[in-house]
């Protein structure tokens, strides 16, 4: 590790990849709080270009020294820059780099989307309170969008692992049950009670294969003080699947904020309307429970990881332990309702 | 709960102590400040009824499996490592019972239900 600071050793590679521009100055870099899976900064760059002083507001996007969430960051690039100018809203993508070289990790640079709000603390005061309705409008109409694009033409297919429609949900589960395996820090009897229910009740295969954004929930939007919404982030766990997976994971239990409310702003069945009807799909019932309880699952098995990198020491931060102590619980309670135990 | 509460009151303090300092971004301040504040909460919480609640949890969890025993040692850490065996315990007899014994599988359902209520963190969204 160099004993460069931070904003001069994002300097330096700038300057290797803007050519044309002479003077580069970092300033005003924050860390922004709340990313356990990427450590996400915010700075503004001036340079020279064309005899002209140029400024930008960007995000870097770095790899934490361990992490709640392992994922590919190429493949949360990608998703990004294939909707970038889409109805879906996302950041513009910059670069990429993949080795460790020139910031210690892995990371990626983005153009930041200024003046909206992303915490959800927000929407529960006035004058977001509000646009609750509007909000939930956009909300899964977007959602709806992400599942009827065609993987194919978005050149997402060459970048995400194939999966075949009978195997969506066999390949989720088997993934997450393993990291659940892997990182459990405790016997958890409600989650591997819902994994065998999971296993006995299959749902059917997707009606189409879509891009699935893995993360999609109130919290991981952009939005403003009318229910608009200017960006959807956090595509690091995107894959192609069942486009039902998404809808599942924006009605788990633990993203009603306590207001038993899909997302905490509209009913889960208004919710499901909007998204059929921007979707074009069916959301048949038995199979998106059966993808509910499955992102249940998934959910538990994030937190878990996170207490894990927590304890074996890979990354003492203390957003690490906020999703054991405040989630897992509450993860565990999600299921039970979902599973009608509560 | 886990990571332990004593090891990680231990890890805050040093946080706190790390952005006491004057050249700490005030948005890296801010951060830390706020997580650590619920964190504290949560802890604080457990500090009363952790003792109270896994001993009686253990006590229903032997009872349900008719399985002798009493914790005669109150620690918290040993208190946790034989929830951890008996939860294990609980997991197997649910498998037993899935499908075939709708009483016993019942109870055990009643049981987990109580666990989360036990276990329940200030400001749960569930």
């Amino acid at each position: 590790m160099t004993s460069m600071g931070l904003e001069a050793r994002i300097e330096d590679y700038l300057a290797g990849r803007m050519p044309h521009a002479s003077d580069l100055r970092v300033s005003g870099l924050a860390r922004i709080s709340g990313g356990a899976s990427r450590e996400t900064y915010r700075f503004r760059l001036s340079w020279h270009e064309s005899g002209a002083l140029q400024s930008r507001a960007l995000i870097l996007r770095r790899d934490p020294p361990a992490s709640l969430i392992d994922t590919e960051r190429r493949i949360e690039f990608e998703a990004y820059r294939a909707f970038f100018g889409s109805t879906v809203p996302v950041p513009e993508m910059l670069w990429l780099e993949e080795s460790s070289g020139a910031l210690d990790h892995p990371f990626f640079i983005a153009a930041e989307i200024e003046g909206f709000q992303a915490a959800p603390a927000l929407l529960w005061t006035e004058p977001y309170l509000a646009a609750h309705e509007k909000l939930a409008e956009r909300k899964w109409t977007i959602l709806g969008e992400i599942g009827r694009s065609d993987p194919a033409l978005l050149g997402l297919t060459t970048v995400m692992a194939a999966v075949e429609p009978e195997a969506c949900w066999s390949r989720e589960l088997g993934y997450w049950e393993g990291v659940l395996d892997d990182d459990q820090t405790e016997p958890l009897p409600i989650s591997r009670a819902a994994i065998r229910w999971l296993r006995a009740n299959p749902p059917p295969p997707p009606e189409r294969l879509a891009v699935v954004h893995g993360d999609y929930r109130t919290g991981n939007f952009l939005f403003d003080q009318t229910g608009g919404i200017h960006g959807v982030l956090d595509w690091e766990m995107a894959h192609l699947g069942d486009p039902l997976e998404d809808l599942g994971w924006s009605l788990n239990p633990v993203w009603t904020f306590g207001r038993n409310l899909a997302g905490g702003l509209v009913p889960n069945a208004q919710a499901v309307a909007i998204w059929e009807r921007s979707s074009g799909l069916k959301a048949d019932p038995a199979a998106l429970q059966w993808w509910t309880l499955f992102n249940c699952v998934k959910g538990q098995a994030i937190w878990v990881s996170s207490a894990r990198a927590w304890i074996d020491g890979g990354n003492r931060e203390p957003i690490m332990v906020y999703p054991p102590w405040a989630l897992q619980n509450a993860q565990d309670r999600a299921i039970l309702k979902v599973m009608g135990h509560l | 709960m886990k990571p332990d509460i004593a090891e990680v009151l231990i890890e805050l303090s040093a946080l706190v102590a790390r952005n006491a300092a004057p050249d700490i971004p005030p948005a890296d301040r801010a951060g830390a400040l706020g997580l650590t504040a619920a964190l504290l909460a949560i802890a604080g919480r457990q500090w009363d009824e952790a003792a109270h609640n896994l001993a009686l949890e253990n006590r229903s969890i032997r009872s349900l499996l008719t399985i002798p025993g009493e914790d005669l040692d109150i620690r918290i850490s040993t208190l946790s490592a034989e929830n951890a065996r008996l939860r294990a315990l609980l997991i197997e007899r649910h498998v037993e019972v899935e499908g075939r014994d709708s009483r016993a599988e019942a109870e055990i359902w009643a049981e987990l239900v109580a666990s989360t209520v036990r276990r329940l963190a200030p400001g749960s969204p569930v």
